[in-house]
């Protein structure tokens, strides 16, 4: 077993080094480029501060993408995951919604983005649809598996009253699973936020789109102050989902407390 | 007997059921989960309308199983059960509405933790309420004052907006007998309804069914785990030992009597039980 073990683990390390070896990740490279750093670092610390209303006004749009793309995104997985949730379907409802589901995640966001930038043209817009598309497939596969893991009893006790499908969510499913189905969409909205962050990058608006420009004109310095922002609006609206979990989430799973 | 009942007498197998008061019926009763092992063997049981009847056995010994067949959550492997004139069949139109008056309290009681009291109890009228209005949660006056004066019944009155996960074991069970009774039903089936409760507790809720069940005119079918309560509250005791009915007893004046084969005298009766150590 022991022997297994170690067996196991060293073949995980020589994968790690033959296929490092394979795609010329070597190290001494890193080592080498580690003065470039200092190049950075200097070019940083010429911030440029009248930049800042800018990168406000960028970084508000950002947001305002990344919350439309959000909820739009989950008012349409919503009723797909309940379609795709084992436990309320027959076989011939929940596949074919499953297999669309995995389809639409097999793009990144921004193979998304891309995809509608070609459709709706250069913008926001088609940052905003990246975004949807990307949340519809990701949190409609966690809220299916969230819905099928239901406790089993109260879908039987309200079952044998013989209440309709309808009433089985509406009073069963959604209470038991509302929590959880709240925390993976705080989640979801603060990883759309650092996504639709890059989304600039193809030119799906956002603040990607002047973070990249900068540094393609090597102006590190005007990029920095970008960057300075997401990393503050991020850091912000982790905080505040933290706080909502424990306010309404966490509390009302099993009734935990939070210590303070 | 027959004034309480405004329907029109159709056929003659209902006239005869009648007739005979007869509410449950189980002819030769099989039933298992993977059609290998039956964990129950050709059961027949008689429960009558109105009457307190209570099944009784050790873990496993396939009681829980006997109150699943009743409302049709599952279906026997063999024999037939006749519920209130009718086969159960969860997918038939018919059956159906005898669902929604069959109060069903499994042993895990199955409410809504995150939900208020009055919201779980609500559950009970979904089957008069209709889709559009029950999605978004509106009941009307007479179902919200139906409820509130049966929360009064059960001794929950001023906890109507308590989560679930707030309450008692006690209290978790007066809201399961609660959300029964808001479907105004004819049966109630518990499974151990008091089972992890204290003696003092236990009798309380006991104590709250018994009364429904009178002033409600329901028949009640309970699991229970120990013989003393059954024979205390029940008409009738099925005494259930590794999936076969072994006896089904009652008490009569202050004697116990055996309605199954009449073999057994009261001493025999318990002694049986003598060696089974319960809870």
């Amino acid at each position: 077993m022991n022997q297994k073990n170690n067996l196991i683990i060293g073949l995980i390390i020589a994968g790690v080094v033959v296929m490092s070896a394979n795609i010329d990740a070597d190290p001494r490279d890193f080592v080498e480029g580690l003065p470039n750093i200092g190049i950075i670092l200097e070019e940083i610390t010429e911030v440029d501060s009248s930049l800042f209303v800018t990168a406000f006004w960028a970084m508000l749009e950002t947001i305002e993408m990344a919350f439309i793309g959000t909820v739009v995104g989950v008012a349409i997985a919503l009723p797909l995951s309940l379609l795709a949730a084992r436990n309320l379907n027959r076989k011939f409802v929940y596949v074919p919604i499953r297999a669309l589901l995995a389809a639409t995640r097999t793009f990144p966001s921004i193979l998304w983005a891309i995809l509608f930038v070609i459709i709706v043209g250069l913008g926001p817009f088609a940052g905003v649809l990246a975004i949807i598309m990307y949340t519809v497939g990701f949190i409609a596969k966690l809220q299916y598996e969230t819905i099928e893991a239901v406790d089993a009893d109260p879908m039987d006790a309200v079952g044998a009253i013989g209440v309709s499908k309808l009433q089985l969510i509406r009073f069963v499913v959604l209470p038991e699973s509302a929590s959880h189905l709240l925390s993976q969409i705080l989640y979801i909205f603060d990883y759309n936020i650092r996504q639709t962050s890059i989304l600039g990058l193809v030119g799906a608006g956002g603040i990607g789109f002047y973070i990249i420009n900068y540094i393609k004109f090597f102006e590190y310095g005007k990029a920095a102050v970008f960057m300075v922002v997401v990393l503050v609006t991020v850091l912000i609206i982790d905080w505040v989902s933290v706080r909502i979990r424990d306010k309404y989430i966490v509390k009302s799973q099993r009734g935990m407390q939070v210590k303070t | 007997m027959f004034a309480t009942k405004p329907s029109k007498v159709k056929t003659l197998g209902k006239a005869f059921a009648i007739f005979t008061k007869t509410i449950v019926q189980m002819n030769g009763i099989s039933a298992s989960y993977d059609s290998k092992n039956y964990v129950l063997k050709d059961i027949r049981m008689s429960v009558d309308r109105g009457s307190n009847y209570a099944i009784v056995g050790q873990s496993g010994s396939g009681k829980s199983t006997l109150l699943r067949l009743i409302n049709g959550m599952m279906n026997p492997s063999k024999g037939k059960i006749m519920v209130d004139y009718q086969t159960p069949n969860t997918s038939d139109k018919k059956f159906k509405s005898l669902m929604h008056k069959i109060g069903y309290i499994p042993q895990n009681l199955g409410l809504i933790k995150n939900s208020t009291v009055l919201e779980n109890i609500l559950i009970g009228a979904l089957p008069r309420v209709g889709g559009f209005n029950s999605f978004f949660k509106r009941f009307s006056d007479l179902e919200i004052d139906n409820a509130k004066k049966i929360l009064k019944q059960v001794g929950l009155q001023d906890k109507e907006n308590r989560k679930i996960y707030m309450l008692s074991g006690g209290e978790k069970r007066r809201v399961a007998i609660a959300r029964a009774l808001v479907q105004k039903p004819e049966i109630i089936l518990a499974d151990e309804i008091v089972s992890e409760l204290d003696h003092v507790t236990a009798r309380e809720i006991m104590d709250v069914l018994a009364e429904a069940q009178a002033t409600m005119n329901l028949t009640a079918i309970m699991v229970h785990h120990d013989l003393q309560l059954a024979l205390e509250y029940a008409d009738r005791v099925a005494v259930i030992k590794e999936g076969e009915k072994i006896l089904e007893i009652g008490v009569e004046g202050d004697k116990i009597v055996d309605f199954q084969s009449g073999n057994y005298t009261q001493r025999e009766i318990l002694e049986m039980f003598s060696g089974e150590p319960e809870e």
